[in-house]
């Protein structure tokens, strides 16, 4: 019978395309949503997250104004339990909410080389250690401001050349741009020599990340500046916590679009199912079972949904691959990513909105009373 | 042998704040490859009689046994399958599906017996030959005249080999010339393939091609010798 349901869809194209516009751009939408709340997942879980301990001057939250002593790296390294120090210097050209926030992160390149986990894609480390103003730029940042290896890019004071595109295992990583350190600290107007924004604190195995910050927060509670030591997550979703709050809101927009489609898609089919509930009396009259009028229209229904549902996930996907999104305030970001995780999810939500959309015109199409629907004109 | 056999059956229905008794304690009995007429003015209870017989309705008392089924004990989705396999219905109207082909129209009621592709296919083209239209297979009801539309709708009903075939005012909708063509298809189809045909109509012209004519007045059925004398 799916030859007959394709063919009825194809008998009311209008409307059924105008059906599956509406519940592509819906699961469209949930898709995007549902990027931004899996980004800020990952943002806070992981082990880059539970394992990395970020050093940030106390009661500071954008980077510009935290200044840290360099040389508390040194001293840091001594608290048991750290396995490497790391001091950056960041600049970003906007400590407010913005989806095109640039940041760039000074460190040591030998140090990033070793301790990141992250993979060139395009150009080399030889340039990006041997050249001072050399910068190396996250895939997501490199595609959003189409920057090219070679190319000299200018932000504000700061202009850099490309040395090479990275990618990261850490997803939120590739929306930033690594410098030297010591090029950074002496960007004009950051008049940095001798300090950084934060230190990151990479652990042993066995070490317990809530002491170590702990231990590190006490024994620079004497020195010149105060700090405040949190896992890397934590720090983020600190950093982003007004952001978190709207993220969380946004995820009602999901439910929303998913309400959408089970509108769109239930009038859809009852205004078919009424348009043709002769039909549906005259295969009762052949012999089809009521049920099987039910599954006939709950397949029409799942049909529309699931179509719209592959388009809207299609089309978010490849935005959400090329389009190199990511929100980002105070220096942390969260990346919009494409995930086998969301498509599935997405294409399983519009196969139960289709079956729940066509639930009430199915059961009105297969307990129609036959004589009724025949004697109808 | 009897194939269809009704026994005092009454149905009513309320219309408004009056109660309609079109059928009223009536028993009746049509043999194997018998073919019936049932006849009467417009609102007798005829089409009422032949949705009984078909099971899509159900009477107030009595009892309906078509080969050997008591089919008013049925459940719907019971119902569907005694249908299926032996019951074809022809709509005054054709009823065709619209989206389908005369082909996949045919195939409808095939594709609820368990038959190979390959004997659904023998029988839709037997059916259609049959009915003369194997030439229009692939056209869709509205490329059909409505004679050719009414000549799918029989070659639907016949398609599964069914015990008995019910008609409503199979040729109301159609044309003299048209409308002899069906008569003489039906009346074919009733001997060459010993199918047996219960045929509701309002015209006694129509009725006279019925081996056995039936009168339906005021609730009550009257037997005519007509038809056997033609």
């Amino acid at each position: 019978m799916i030859p007959y349901v394709l063919k009825t869809l194809w008998r009311h194209r209008t409307r059924t395309l105008l059906t599956l516009s509406g519940s592509a751009v819906a699961m469209f939408v949930y898709c995007f949503v549902g990027s931004v709340q899996e980004g800020l997942e990952r943002l806070t879980s992981g082990d880059d997250a539970n394992r990395t301990l970020v050093v940030f001057q106390e009661n500071r939250f954008c980077p510009t104004t935290s200044r840290l002593p360099e040389n508390y790296a040194r001293r840091i390294l001594d608290v048991s339990g750290v396995r490497q120090v790391i001091p950056i210097q960041v600049w970003t050209n906007n400590c407010r909410a913005s989806l095109d926030i640039v940041v760039f992160n000074g460190a040591d390149p030998t140090q990033i080389h070793k301790s990141r986990p992250i993979r060139l894609i395009e150009g080399t480390w030889e340039e990006f250690q041997e050249r001072r103003d050399a910068a190396i730029v996250g895939d997501n940042v490199a595609r959003r401001r189409g920057l090219q290896v070679g190319q000299q890019f200018t932000i504000g004071e700061i202009s850099v050349h490309i040395a090479g595109v990275f990618q990261s295992k850490v997803p939120s990583e590739e929306n930033l741009i690594y410098t030297n350190l010591p090029f950074l600290q002496n960007t004009r107007g950051l008049d940095a020599t001798g300090l950084v924004t934060q230190h990151e604190v990479l652990l042993a195995e066995d070490a317990d990340p809530d002491r170590v910050a702990s231990e590190i927060d006490e024994m620079l509670r004497s020195g010149s500046v105060a700090t405040k030591t949190r896992r890397k997550g934590a720090f983020q979703a600190s950093t982003l916590s007004d952001l978190v709050d709207l993220i969380s809101f946004a995820h009602w927009l999901g439910y929303a679009c998913v309400g959408l489609v089970l509108s769109l898609v239930a009038t859809t089919t009852l205004m078919s199912v009424q348009d043709r509930l002769k039909e549906y009396a005259v295969l009762q009259t052949i012999g089809f079972r009521p049920l099987a009028t039910l599954r006939l229209v709950l397949m029409e229904s799942t049909l529309l949904c699931f179509t719209g549902g592959i388009l809207g996930t299609i089309l978010a996907m490849s935005v959400l691959s090329f389009g190199g999104f990511a929100l980002g305030a105070e220096g942390a970001t969260i990346d919009f990513r494409p995930t086998i995780h969301l498509a599935l999810s997405s294409l399983i939500v519009s196969i139960a909105t289709g079956l729940l959309a066509g639930l009430a015109p199915a059961i009105q199409a297969s307990t129609l009373k036959v004589v009724t629907a025949l004697r109808d004109p | 042998m009897v194939i269809v056999e009704l026994q005092r059956v009454t149905k009513s229905f309320r219309k408004g704040d009056e109660i309609i008794t079109p059928l009223d304690d009536v028993s009746i009995s049509i043999q194997e490859g018998e073919f019936v007429s049932l006849m009467g003015p417009s609102g007798t209870g005829k089409s009422t009689l032949l949705n009984l017989v078909s099971g899509i309705d159900r009477p107030d008392t009595g009892s309906i046994h078509v080969d050997g089924t008591e089919i008013t004990k049925l459940t719907r989705a019971q119902l569907s399958d005694w249908r299926a396999a032996n019951l074809g219905y022809i709509f005054q109207t054709h009823n065709l599906i619209p989206v389908l082909t005369a082909y996949e129209n045919v195939e409808l009621p095939t594709l609820l017996l368990k038959l190979s592709a390959s004997e659904r296919r023998r029988r839709v083209e037997l059916a259609l030959e049959a009915v003369g239209l194997n030439d229009r297979s692939n056209h869709y009801p509205r490329q059909l005249s409505g004679g050719q539309e009414q000549r799918v709708g029989i070659a639907r009903a016949i398609v599964a080999h069914p015990k008995i075939v019910v008609a409503d005012e199979p040729t109301g909708s159609l044309d003299f010339e048209t409308s002899l063509q069906v008569q003489t298809l039906l009346q074919r189809l009733n001997k060459e393939l010993n199918i047996t045909m219960l045929l509701v109509t309002h015209d006694a012209k129509v009725a006279s091609i019925a081996g056995r004519r039936l009168v339906l007045d005021r609730g009550k059925l009257l037997e005519s010798t007509l038809g056997a004398e033609r």
